[in-house]
């Protein structure tokens, strides 16, 4: 399945709302809760820091999975194209079992054809 | 909004970021055209895995600093000692400048405020004055203690009218 990514703005000179370019910060905080201790505390200014870090990441692990598309003439993002931008970009520890779950995804749908057949 | 997508291992992974949210920002990419469903799940996950290990390592400096609250000096530290982290996301932080807020505030702009100059000294303004005249009661051996308080006692504002400058004493 894929996604259609089209380039319209809701608005009609194409301003981007700050909420759009930014995760919920809500999600954020709930996130680094997870990971910090006990009764360690976020401030304010962390939580928006940090979600402009995670939108930022995402901005160039996209930007680097596209380039290669680009380079290969191809419109569609796969998942093995965000694994080699992850281990491009230096994020191995991330790639590596994305990309064990990417091949078991792949066996797990030839088999159901396989068994359709 | 949590949302369960992939199944590994029988368990369904929950995701923490909403899906349409992080294919907006996907999409702000204008070269990004089409992206499949499991690209989008990869992104999000390893932005949650990233977003973990920041979380952690300025947890970790936080408690270097013997702080119970994580700041934004504290993920500027983090992100720092990681080099692949360094080279994208070290530009994107605000500087420390703004970051770090300063204990007095600043003075605002104007003249700047000068300590009060101490007993028995000479302003500028003295010397463009006309030399006073000589005091007759004056004993000739001995000079006037304060010639800048010695003033003519029949006109005794000689000295604020010809004085050019005016004296910001305070």
């Amino acid at each position: 399945m894929e996604d259609s990514i089209g380039g319209s703005s809701s608005n009609d000179n194409n301003i981007i709302k700050e909420q759009d370019r930014l995760l919920p910060i809500a999600n954020v905080g709930r996130l680094m809760k997870q990971i910090l201790p006990q009764n360690a505390k976020i401030s304010k200014e962390a939580k928006e820091t940090m979600q402009e870090c995670v939108s930022e990441f995402i901005s160039f692990v996209t930007s680097e999975a596209s380039e290669k598309c680009r380079k290969e003439r191809r419109k569609t993002v796969n998942g093995d194209d965000i694994c080699w931008a992850l281990a491009t970009l230096g994020f191995d520890d991330y790639a590596e079992p994305m990309r064990r779950k990417s091949r078991t995804k792949i066996q797990e749908a030839s088999t159901n054809q396989n068994d359709l057949c | 909004m949590v949302m369960a997508d992939e199944e590994e291992n029988g368990v369904s992974i929950q995701l923490e970021f909403p899906k349409g949210r992080v294919k907006k920002i996907m999409a702000l990419d204008k070269d990004v055209k089409r992206v499949s469903s499991e690209a989008l799940f990869l992104v999000s996950r390893s932005t949650e895995l990233f977003l973990q290990f920041l979380a952690e390592k300025s947890a970790q400096v936080a408690i270097e600093k013997k702080r119970k609250t994580v700041n934004l000096e504290h993920i500027r530290v983090a992100v720092k000692r990681h080099q692949p982290t360094r080279d994208f996301l070290l530009d994107e932080l605000p500087p420390p400048s703004q970051a770090a807020k300063p204990d007095k505030p600043t003075q605002p702009a104007g003249r700047p405020k000068l300590d009060p100059a101490p007993r028995g000294t000479r302003c500028i303004d003295q010397f463009f004055r006309k030399p006073e005249p000589e005091n007759t009661a004056q004993a000739p051996g001995q000079p006037p203690e304060n010639p800048a308080q010695a003033q003519s006692p029949e006109n005794p504002d000689q000295d604020q009218a010809q004085s050019p400058v005016p004296v910001d004493e305070s």
